[in-house]
Protein backbone atom coordinates (compact mmCIF):
# COMPACT_ATOMS: atom_id res chain seq x y z
CA UNK A 1 0.00 0.00 0.00
CA UNK A 2 1.06 3.53 -0.59
CA UNK A 3 1.60 5.48 2.16
CA UNK A 4 0.59 8.86 1.20
CA UNK A 5 2.06 10.75 3.80
CA UNK A 6 5.25 9.21 3.48
CA UNK A 7 4.82 10.21 -0.45
CA UNK A 8 4.30 13.83 0.47
CA UNK A 9 7.21 14.30 2.23
CA UNK A 10 9.64 12.83 -0.05
CA UNK A 11 8.25 14.89 -2.58
CA UNK A 12 8.53 17.74 -0.99
CA UNK A 13 12.49 16.76 0.36
CA UNK A 14 13.05 16.47 -3.10
CA UNK A 15 12.04 19.62 -4.48
CA UNK A 16 13.83 21.32 -1.72
CA UNK A 17 17.19 18.94 -2.53
CA UNK A 18 16.84 20.17 -6.49
CA UNK A 19 15.59 24.06 -5.82
CA UNK A 20 18.01 25.02 -2.91
CA UNK A 21 19.43 21.77 -1.08
CA UNK A 22 23.12 22.37 -2.23
CA UNK A 23 23.48 26.01 -1.74
CA UNK A 24 21.77 26.25 1.76
CA UNK A 25 23.85 22.99 3.44
CA UNK A 26 26.63 25.62 1.93
CA UNK A 27 25.62 28.27 3.47
CA UNK A 28 24.14 27.16 7.17
CA UNK A 29 27.58 25.66 7.38
CA UNK A 30 28.68 29.19 8.51
CA UNK A 31 27.60 31.04 11.59
CA UNK A 32 25.40 33.64 10.58
CA UNK A 33 27.93 36.50 11.41
CA UNK A 34 30.49 34.49 10.14
CA UNK A 35 28.90 34.09 6.55
CA UNK A 36 27.48 37.74 6.76
CA UNK A 37 30.68 39.27 6.98
CA UNK A 38 32.67 37.22 4.56
CA UNK A 39 30.72 37.80 1.80
CA UNK A 40 30.10 41.53 2.90
CA UNK A 41 34.07 41.38 2.57
CA UNK A 42 33.86 39.73 -0.93
CA UNK A 43 31.47 42.25 -1.72
CA UNK A 44 33.58 45.33 -0.76
CA UNK A 45 36.74 44.18 -3.09
CA UNK A 46 34.12 43.45 -5.58
CA UNK A 47 32.78 47.14 -4.89
CA UNK A 48 36.34 48.51 -5.31
CA UNK A 49 37.10 46.95 -8.60
CA UNK A 50 33.90 48.22 -9.67
CA UNK A 51 34.45 51.52 -8.48
CA UNK A 52 37.91 52.06 -10.54
CA UNK A 53 36.26 50.17 -13.54
CA UNK A 54 33.85 52.99 -13.31
CA UNK A 55 36.25 55.76 -12.96
CA UNK A 56 38.38 54.47 -15.42
CA UNK A 57 35.53 54.39 -17.93
CA UNK A 58 34.48 58.47 -17.09
CA UNK A 59 38.33 58.71 -17.24
CA UNK A 60 38.09 57.61 -20.89
CA UNK A 61 34.84 59.78 -21.75
CA UNK A 62 35.74 63.03 -19.89
CA UNK A 63 39.51 62.82 -19.04
CA UNK A 64 40.76 65.58 -21.87
CA UNK A 65 38.13 68.46 -20.57
CA UNK A 66 39.02 67.59 -16.68
CA UNK A 67 42.49 67.45 -17.28
CA UNK A 68 42.75 70.59 -19.71
CA UNK A 69 44.06 73.68 -17.70
CA UNK A 70 44.09 71.51 -14.73
CA UNK A 71 45.38 73.24 -11.12
CA UNK A 72 46.45 71.85 -7.76
CA UNK A 73 43.49 72.96 -6.26
CA UNK A 74 41.42 71.75 -8.88
CA UNK A 75 42.87 68.20 -8.62
CA UNK A 76 42.35 68.29 -4.99
CA UNK A 77 39.30 69.15 -5.63
CA UNK A 78 38.72 66.04 -8.15
CA UNK A 79 40.27 63.55 -5.43
CA UNK A 80 38.50 64.67 -2.81
CA UNK A 81 35.16 63.80 -4.96
CA UNK A 82 36.66 60.56 -5.80
CA UNK A 83 37.71 59.20 -2.49
CA UNK A 84 33.92 60.86 -1.12
CA UNK A 85 32.29 58.98 -3.77
CA UNK A 86 33.96 55.80 -2.82
CA UNK A 87 33.62 55.69 0.47
CA UNK A 88 29.70 56.66 0.08
CA UNK A 89 29.59 53.18 -2.25
CA UNK A 90 31.33 51.19 0.28
CA UNK A 91 29.23 52.33 3.43
CA UNK A 92 25.96 52.19 0.87
CA UNK A 93 27.36 48.53 -0.10
CA UNK A 94 28.94 47.54 2.95
CA UNK A 95 25.17 48.21 4.92
CA UNK A 96 23.44 46.51 2.20
CA UNK A 97 25.42 43.34 1.67
CA UNK A 98 25.18 42.62 5.31
CA UNK A 99 21.70 42.89 5.93
CA UNK A 100 21.26 40.98 2.98
CA UNK A 101 23.36 38.10 3.62
CA UNK A 102 22.25 37.89 7.11
CA UNK A 103 18.68 37.28 5.55
CA UNK A 104 19.87 35.39 3.08
CA UNK A 105 21.43 32.79 6.42
CA UNK A 106 18.50 33.58 8.03
CA UNK A 107 16.03 32.11 4.89
CA UNK A 108 18.63 29.25 4.34
CA UNK A 109 18.69 28.12 8.25
CA UNK A 110 14.90 28.04 8.49
CA UNK A 111 14.44 26.04 5.33
CA UNK A 112 17.46 23.62 6.19
CA UNK A 113 15.74 23.30 9.55
CA UNK A 114 12.53 22.19 8.05
CA UNK A 115 14.49 19.64 5.61
CA UNK A 116 15.74 17.80 8.84
CA UNK A 117 12.58 17.97 10.28
CA UNK A 118 11.04 16.28 7.02
CA UNK A 119 13.48 13.75 7.15
CA UNK A 120 13.51 13.07 10.59
CA UNK A 121 10.03 11.88 9.97
CA UNK A 122 11.05 9.86 7.06
CA UNK A 123 12.97 8.14 9.17
CA UNK A 124 10.87 7.32 11.78
CA UNK A 125 8.44 6.12 9.43
CA UNK A 126 10.54 3.68 7.77
CA UNK A 127 11.78 2.37 11.54
CA UNK A 128 8.05 2.03 12.26
CA UNK A 129 7.45 0.01 8.64
CA UNK A 130 10.40 -2.61 9.46
CA UNK A 131 9.58 -2.83 12.91
CA UNK A 132 6.24 -4.02 12.06
CA UNK A 133 7.46 -6.24 8.92
CA UNK A 134 9.53 -7.82 11.62
CA UNK B 1 -16.33 37.61 -19.48
CA UNK B 2 -17.40 34.03 -17.98
CA UNK B 3 -16.23 32.24 -21.26
CA UNK B 4 -12.95 34.07 -20.77
CA UNK B 5 -12.72 32.97 -17.34
CA UNK B 6 -13.59 29.57 -18.58
CA UNK B 7 -10.59 30.07 -20.60
CA UNK B 8 -8.35 31.03 -18.35
CA UNK B 9 -9.11 28.02 -15.92
CA UNK B 10 -8.72 25.77 -19.25
CA UNK B 11 -5.31 27.53 -19.80
CA UNK B 12 -4.18 26.93 -16.02
CA UNK B 13 -5.22 23.20 -16.45
CA UNK B 14 -3.16 23.07 -19.42
CA UNK B 15 -0.23 24.70 -18.07
CA UNK B 16 -0.07 22.64 -14.82
CA UNK B 17 -0.58 19.52 -16.38
CA UNK B 18 2.79 19.99 -19.39
CA UNK B 19 4.68 23.21 -17.63
CA UNK B 20 8.07 21.82 -17.95
CA UNK B 21 7.48 21.66 -21.88
CA UNK B 22 5.74 25.14 -22.26
CA UNK B 23 8.18 26.72 -20.11
CA UNK B 24 11.49 24.76 -22.74
CA UNK B 25 9.15 25.73 -25.36
CA UNK B 26 9.17 29.67 -24.47
CA UNK B 27 12.97 29.52 -23.41
CA UNK B 28 13.45 27.79 -26.69
CA UNK B 29 11.81 30.99 -28.70
CA UNK B 30 12.95 33.23 -26.26
CA UNK B 31 17.19 31.80 -27.09
CA UNK B 32 16.17 32.26 -30.71
CA UNK B 33 14.41 35.77 -30.96
CA UNK B 34 17.76 36.91 -28.63
CA UNK B 35 20.12 35.10 -30.64
CA UNK B 36 18.29 35.97 -33.98
CA UNK B 37 18.41 39.48 -32.95
CA UNK B 38 21.56 39.74 -31.94
CA UNK B 39 23.08 38.01 -35.18
CA UNK B 40 21.20 40.03 -37.12
CA UNK B 41 22.17 42.85 -36.02
CA UNK B 42 26.33 42.71 -35.61
CA UNK B 43 26.81 39.15 -36.94
CA UNK B 44 30.53 40.51 -37.52
CA UNK B 45 31.61 36.92 -37.17
CA UNK B 46 30.43 34.94 -40.17
CA UNK B 47 30.90 31.41 -38.31
CA UNK B 48 28.54 32.34 -35.24
CA UNK B 49 26.28 34.23 -36.84
CA UNK B 50 25.37 31.34 -38.85
CA UNK B 51 21.38 30.22 -38.71
CA UNK B 52 22.75 26.78 -37.03
CA UNK B 53 24.84 28.57 -34.51
CA UNK B 54 21.90 30.36 -33.75
CA UNK B 55 19.15 27.37 -33.50
CA UNK B 56 21.75 25.53 -31.80
CA UNK B 57 22.66 28.09 -29.12
CA UNK B 58 18.55 28.44 -28.69
CA UNK B 59 18.28 24.57 -28.20
CA UNK B 60 21.03 24.10 -25.72
CA UNK B 61 20.00 26.76 -23.77
CA UNK B 62 16.26 25.70 -23.53
CA UNK B 63 17.56 23.03 -21.50
CA UNK B 64 19.84 24.90 -19.10
CA UNK B 65 18.86 27.82 -16.38
CA UNK B 66 18.21 31.05 -17.56
CA UNK B 67 21.33 32.51 -16.52
CA UNK B 68 23.10 30.51 -19.13
CA UNK B 69 21.34 32.11 -21.77
CA UNK B 70 22.70 36.02 -20.37
CA UNK B 71 25.92 34.57 -20.54
CA UNK B 72 26.13 33.24 -23.73
CA UNK B 73 24.26 36.20 -25.43
CA UNK B 74 27.17 38.12 -23.19
CA UNK B 75 29.79 36.31 -24.75
CA UNK B 76 28.36 35.84 -28.33
CA UNK B 77 28.00 40.24 -28.46
CA UNK B 78 31.84 40.28 -27.22
CA UNK B 79 32.76 38.01 -29.80
CA UNK B 80 31.01 39.93 -32.31
CA UNK B 81 32.51 43.33 -31.31
CA UNK B 82 35.97 41.65 -30.85
CA UNK B 83 35.80 40.41 -34.87
CA UNK B 84 35.02 44.29 -35.33
CA UNK B 85 37.02 46.08 -32.87
CA UNK B 86 39.55 45.31 -29.86
CA UNK B 87 38.45 48.34 -28.19
CA UNK B 88 34.98 47.90 -28.49
CA UNK B 89 35.05 44.43 -27.09
CA UNK B 90 36.83 45.92 -23.89
CA UNK B 91 34.81 48.77 -23.35
CA UNK B 92 31.61 46.56 -23.28
CA UNK B 93 33.22 43.78 -21.49
CA UNK B 94 33.98 46.47 -19.27
CA UNK B 95 30.20 47.66 -18.93
CA UNK B 96 28.97 43.87 -19.01
CA UNK B 97 31.44 43.35 -15.84
CA UNK B 98 30.08 46.54 -14.15
CA UNK B 99 26.26 45.29 -14.39
CA UNK B 100 27.83 41.91 -12.55
CA UNK B 101 29.61 43.91 -9.83
CA UNK B 102 26.75 46.46 -8.80
CA UNK B 103 23.41 44.16 -9.18
CA UNK B 104 23.81 40.49 -10.72
CA UNK B 105 26.02 39.23 -7.66
CA UNK B 106 23.45 39.72 -5.29
CA UNK B 107 20.02 38.13 -7.70
CA UNK B 108 21.87 35.83 -10.42
CA UNK B 109 18.18 34.42 -10.86
CA UNK B 110 16.84 37.64 -11.74
CA UNK B 111 19.60 38.12 -14.63
CA UNK B 112 16.95 36.82 -17.61
CA UNK B 113 14.84 40.23 -16.74
CA UNK B 114 17.45 41.88 -18.72
CA UNK B 115 17.25 39.87 -21.80
CA UNK B 116 13.74 40.93 -22.03
CA UNK B 117 14.05 44.34 -21.52
CA UNK B 118 16.46 44.43 -24.47
CA UNK B 119 14.73 41.84 -26.46
CA UNK B 120 11.20 44.47 -26.12
CA UNK B 121 13.63 47.12 -27.41
CA UNK B 122 14.66 45.44 -30.00
CA UNK B 123 11.37 44.42 -31.22
CA UNK B 124 10.89 48.21 -30.97
CA UNK B 125 7.94 47.35 -28.27
CA UNK B 126 9.72 49.62 -25.41
CA UNK B 127 6.94 50.60 -23.06
CA UNK B 128 6.07 46.92 -22.28
CA UNK B 129 8.88 46.61 -20.60
CA UNK B 130 7.73 49.30 -17.15
CA UNK B 131 4.14 47.74 -17.71
CA UNK B 132 5.07 44.17 -16.83
CA UNK B 133 8.34 45.13 -15.05
CA UNK B 134 5.78 46.86 -12.85
CA UNK B 135 2.59 44.84 -12.55
CA UNK B 136 5.09 41.62 -12.26
CA UNK B 137 7.80 42.92 -9.91
CA UNK B 138 9.00 45.48 -7.35
CA UNK B 139 10.61 48.39 -7.57
CA UNK B 140 14.07 46.43 -7.89
CA UNK B 141 13.33 45.38 -10.86
CA UNK B 142 14.02 48.86 -11.95
CA UNK B 143 17.93 48.35 -12.28
CA UNK B 144 17.39 44.86 -14.82
CA UNK B 145 15.00 46.96 -16.89
CA UNK B 146 18.45 50.02 -17.05
CA UNK B 147 20.60 47.87 -17.49
CA UNK B 148 18.54 45.94 -20.42
CA UNK B 149 18.52 49.08 -22.27
CA UNK B 150 21.97 50.25 -22.23
CA UNK B 151 22.68 46.65 -23.15
CA UNK B 152 20.56 47.50 -26.20
CA UNK B 153 21.66 50.70 -26.94
CA UNK B 154 25.18 50.10 -27.19
CA UNK B 155 24.55 47.03 -29.35
CA UNK B 156 22.31 49.02 -31.73
CA UNK B 157 25.13 52.30 -31.97
CA UNK B 158 27.47 49.60 -32.88
CA UNK B 159 25.17 48.18 -35.39
CA UNK B 160 24.87 52.18 -37.13
CA UNK B 161 28.47 52.91 -36.60
CA UNK B 162 30.04 49.95 -37.93
CA UNK B 163 32.30 50.90 -40.78
CA UNK B 164 33.19 54.09 -38.92
CA UNK B 165 34.81 52.27 -35.85
CA UNK B 166 36.43 49.69 -37.82
CA UNK B 167 38.22 52.60 -39.82
CA UNK B 168 38.63 54.44 -36.39
CA UNK B 169 40.49 51.66 -34.75
CA UNK B 170 43.57 51.84 -37.62
CA UNK B 171 43.96 55.40 -35.82
CA UNK B 172 45.03 53.78 -32.56
CA UNK B 173 43.29 51.28 -29.62
CA UNK B 174 43.68 54.67 -27.59
CA UNK B 175 41.77 56.73 -29.47
CA UNK B 176 38.89 54.14 -30.40
CA UNK B 177 38.79 53.23 -26.69
CA UNK B 178 38.24 57.17 -25.38
CA UNK B 179 35.42 57.53 -29.00
CA UNK B 180 33.58 54.37 -28.30
CA UNK B 181 33.38 54.87 -24.61
CA UNK B 182 32.30 58.40 -25.24
CA UNK B 183 30.01 57.66 -28.00
CA UNK B 184 27.86 54.89 -26.01
CA UNK B 185 28.50 56.60 -22.49
CA UNK B 186 27.10 59.84 -23.84
CA UNK B 187 24.12 58.63 -26.29
CA UNK B 188 21.09 60.94 -24.92
CA UNK B 189 18.29 58.91 -26.34
CA UNK B 190 19.69 55.58 -24.24
CA UNK B 191 19.64 57.65 -20.87
CA UNK B 192 16.32 59.43 -21.85
CA UNK B 193 14.88 55.86 -22.42
CA UNK B 194 16.17 54.62 -19.30
CA UNK B 195 14.88 57.64 -17.08
CA UNK B 196 11.35 57.22 -18.83
CA UNK B 197 11.20 53.26 -18.33
CA UNK B 198 12.77 53.98 -14.58
CA UNK B 199 9.96 56.60 -13.91
CA UNK B 200 7.21 54.33 -15.53
CA UNK B 201 8.32 51.11 -14.03
CA UNK B 202 8.15 52.97 -10.33
CA UNK B 203 4.68 54.32 -11.15
CA UNK B 204 3.17 51.47 -12.29
CA UNK B 205 4.40 49.32 -9.13
CA UNK B 206 3.08 52.50 -7.02
CA UNK B 207 -0.29 52.12 -8.13
CA UNK B 208 -0.57 48.93 -8.74
CA UNK B 209 0.41 48.45 -4.90
CA UNK B 210 -2.38 51.31 -3.38
CA UNK B 211 -5.93 49.66 -2.24
CA UNK B 212 -7.64 51.64 -5.29
CA UNK B 213 -10.76 50.13 -6.59
CA UNK B 214 -9.43 48.71 -10.26
CA UNK B 215 -5.99 49.70 -8.77
CA UNK B 216 -4.02 47.16 -11.92
CA UNK B 217 -6.04 48.73 -14.67
CA UNK B 218 -4.94 52.59 -13.65
CA UNK B 219 -1.41 51.49 -13.17
CA UNK B 220 -0.74 49.92 -16.88
CA UNK B 221 -2.59 53.11 -18.10
CA UNK B 222 -0.53 55.71 -15.96
CA UNK B 223 2.34 54.25 -16.66
CA UNK B 224 1.93 54.21 -20.23
CA UNK B 225 1.26 57.74 -20.64
CA UNK B 226 3.94 58.34 -17.97
CA UNK B 227 6.51 56.69 -20.65
CA UNK B 228 5.02 58.21 -23.81
CA UNK B 229 5.29 61.65 -22.14
CA UNK B 230 8.41 61.19 -20.93
CA UNK B 231 9.96 59.97 -24.11
CA UNK B 232 7.99 62.52 -26.77
CA UNK B 233 8.68 65.61 -24.96
CA UNK B 234 12.96 64.22 -24.22
CA UNK B 235 12.84 63.53 -27.91
CA UNK B 236 11.63 67.14 -28.56
CA UNK B 237 13.93 68.34 -26.31
CA UNK B 238 16.94 66.63 -27.09
CA UNK B 239 16.45 66.67 -30.96
CA UNK B 240 16.45 62.47 -30.79
CA UNK B 241 15.46 60.29 -33.55
CA UNK B 242 13.13 58.48 -31.64
CA UNK B 243 10.03 57.17 -34.05
CA UNK B 244 6.99 58.73 -32.27
CA UNK B 245 4.93 55.66 -33.95
CA UNK B 246 6.96 53.37 -31.96
CA UNK B 247 6.45 55.18 -28.55
CA UNK B 248 2.49 55.45 -29.24
CA UNK B 249 2.25 51.70 -30.60
CA UNK B 250 4.25 50.50 -27.66
CA UNK B 251 2.95 52.46 -25.29
CA UNK B 252 -0.75 51.61 -26.45
CA UNK B 253 0.67 47.78 -26.30
CA UNK B 254 1.48 47.99 -22.83
CA UNK B 255 -1.62 49.22 -21.75
CA UNK B 256 -3.37 46.40 -23.61
CA UNK B 257 -0.89 43.84 -22.07
CA UNK B 258 -1.00 45.15 -18.28
CA UNK B 259 -4.91 44.48 -19.10
CA UNK B 260 -4.19 41.09 -20.16
CA UNK B 261 -2.05 40.26 -16.92
CA UNK B 262 -4.62 42.04 -15.11
CA UNK B 263 -7.24 39.40 -16.69
CA UNK B 264 -4.56 36.21 -16.08
CA UNK B 265 -3.01 37.02 -12.47
CA UNK B 266 -5.60 39.38 -10.08
CA UNK B 267 -8.97 38.90 -11.34
CA UNK B 268 -11.07 40.26 -9.01
CA UNK B 269 -14.72 41.69 -8.53
CA UNK B 270 -15.04 45.05 -7.42
CA UNK B 271 -18.60 45.28 -6.96
CA UNK B 272 -18.69 42.77 -4.42
CA UNK B 273 -15.59 44.47 -2.03
CA UNK B 274 -16.25 44.21 1.62
CA UNK B 275 -15.12 47.05 4.14
CA UNK B 276 -14.60 46.01 7.33
CA UNK B 277 -13.47 47.68 10.74
CA UNK B 278 -12.47 46.14 13.84
CA UNK B 279 -9.67 46.00 16.88
CA UNK B 280 -7.57 44.69 19.13
CA UNK B 281 -5.84 46.11 22.25
CA UNK B 282 -3.45 48.23 20.34
CA UNK B 283 -4.99 48.49 16.99
CA UNK B 284 -7.60 49.46 14.87
CA UNK B 285 -8.15 47.91 11.29
CA UNK B 286 -9.50 49.15 8.39
CA UNK B 287 -10.19 46.16 5.88
CA UNK B 288 -10.47 46.22 2.12
CA UNK B 289 -11.69 42.78 1.30
CA UNK B 290 -11.78 42.06 -2.73
CA UNK B 291 -13.32 38.51 -3.79
CA UNK B 292 -11.53 37.07 -6.55
CA UNK B 293 -13.76 35.68 -9.35
CA UNK B 294 -13.52 32.27 -9.67
CA UNK B 295 -15.27 29.64 -12.02
CA UNK B 296 -15.38 26.03 -12.42
CA UNK B 297 -14.50 24.58 -15.99
CA UNK B 298 -17.27 22.12 -17.22
CA UNK B 299 -15.92 19.03 -16.93
CA UNK B 300 -16.64 16.39 -20.06
CA UNK B 301 -18.94 13.52 -19.61
CA UNK B 302 -17.71 10.56 -20.90
CA UNK B 303 -20.50 8.03 -21.48
CA UNK B 304 -19.40 4.28 -22.12
CA UNK B 305 -21.43 2.43 -24.81
CA UNK B 306 -19.67 -1.15 -23.53
CA UNK B 307 -18.27 -2.80 -21.09
CA UNK B 308 -14.79 -3.32 -22.47
CA UNK B 309 -13.89 0.18 -21.61
CA UNK B 310 -10.42 -0.21 -22.02
CA UNK B 311 -10.72 -2.35 -25.30
CA UNK B 312 -8.48 -1.03 -28.35
CA UNK B 313 -9.03 -3.10 -30.72
CA UNK B 314 -12.62 -2.05 -30.70
CA UNK B 315 -13.06 0.41 -33.92
CA UNK B 316 -15.67 2.58 -35.01
CA UNK B 317 -17.67 -0.36 -37.23
CA UNK B 318 -17.85 -2.10 -33.98
CA UNK B 319 -18.96 0.84 -31.56
CA UNK B 320 -21.74 1.74 -33.86
CA UNK B 321 -22.90 -1.57 -34.59
CA UNK B 322 -22.70 -2.13 -30.77
CA UNK B 323 -24.64 1.10 -30.45
CA UNK B 324 -27.60 0.09 -32.87
CA UNK B 325 -27.84 -3.60 -31.41
CA UNK B 326 -28.30 -1.98 -27.87
CA UNK B 327 -30.94 0.86 -28.79
CA UNK B 328 -32.87 -2.37 -30.89
CA UNK B 329 -32.58 -4.52 -28.14
CA UNK B 330 -33.61 -2.04 -25.42
CA UNK B 331 -30.36 -2.87 -23.39
CA UNK B 332 -29.53 0.64 -22.78
CA UNK B 333 -32.76 1.33 -20.97
CA UNK B 334 -32.33 -1.76 -18.76
CA UNK B 335 -28.71 -0.56 -18.29
CA UNK B 336 -30.10 2.52 -16.62
CA UNK B 337 -32.82 1.38 -14.68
Amino acid sequence: MLDKRKIRLMTRAAIYEKEYGEEDLKISSYYRKDYSSLNTWITLIWVTVGYFLFGGIIFLCYGETLIEGITITRLLIFAAVAVALYLALIIIYGIGAGSFYSKKHARAKQRVKKYIRDITRLEKMNKTKERNRS
Amino acid sequence: MSTLLVWREKLQKIYAGYSVYILKGLQFVMGLLLFGLINANVGFMKMASSIFCTIGLAVVCAFLPMIVMVIVATVLILIHFYTLSLPIAIVSAVLFLLMYIFYFRFTPKKTWLVLVSALAFGLKIPFVVPVVFGLMGSPVWVVPAAFGVVAYYMVDFVKGSATALKSADADGVAGSLISFTRQVLGNKEMWLMVLAVAVGILVVNMVRTRSVNNAWKIASASGAVVCVVIASVGNIVLGGHISYVSIVVSGVLGAVLGLVLEFLFFSVDYSRTENIQFEDDEYYYYVKAVPKIGVSVPEKKVKHITDETGDKNSNTDDILLTRSLSKELGLEKEKSE
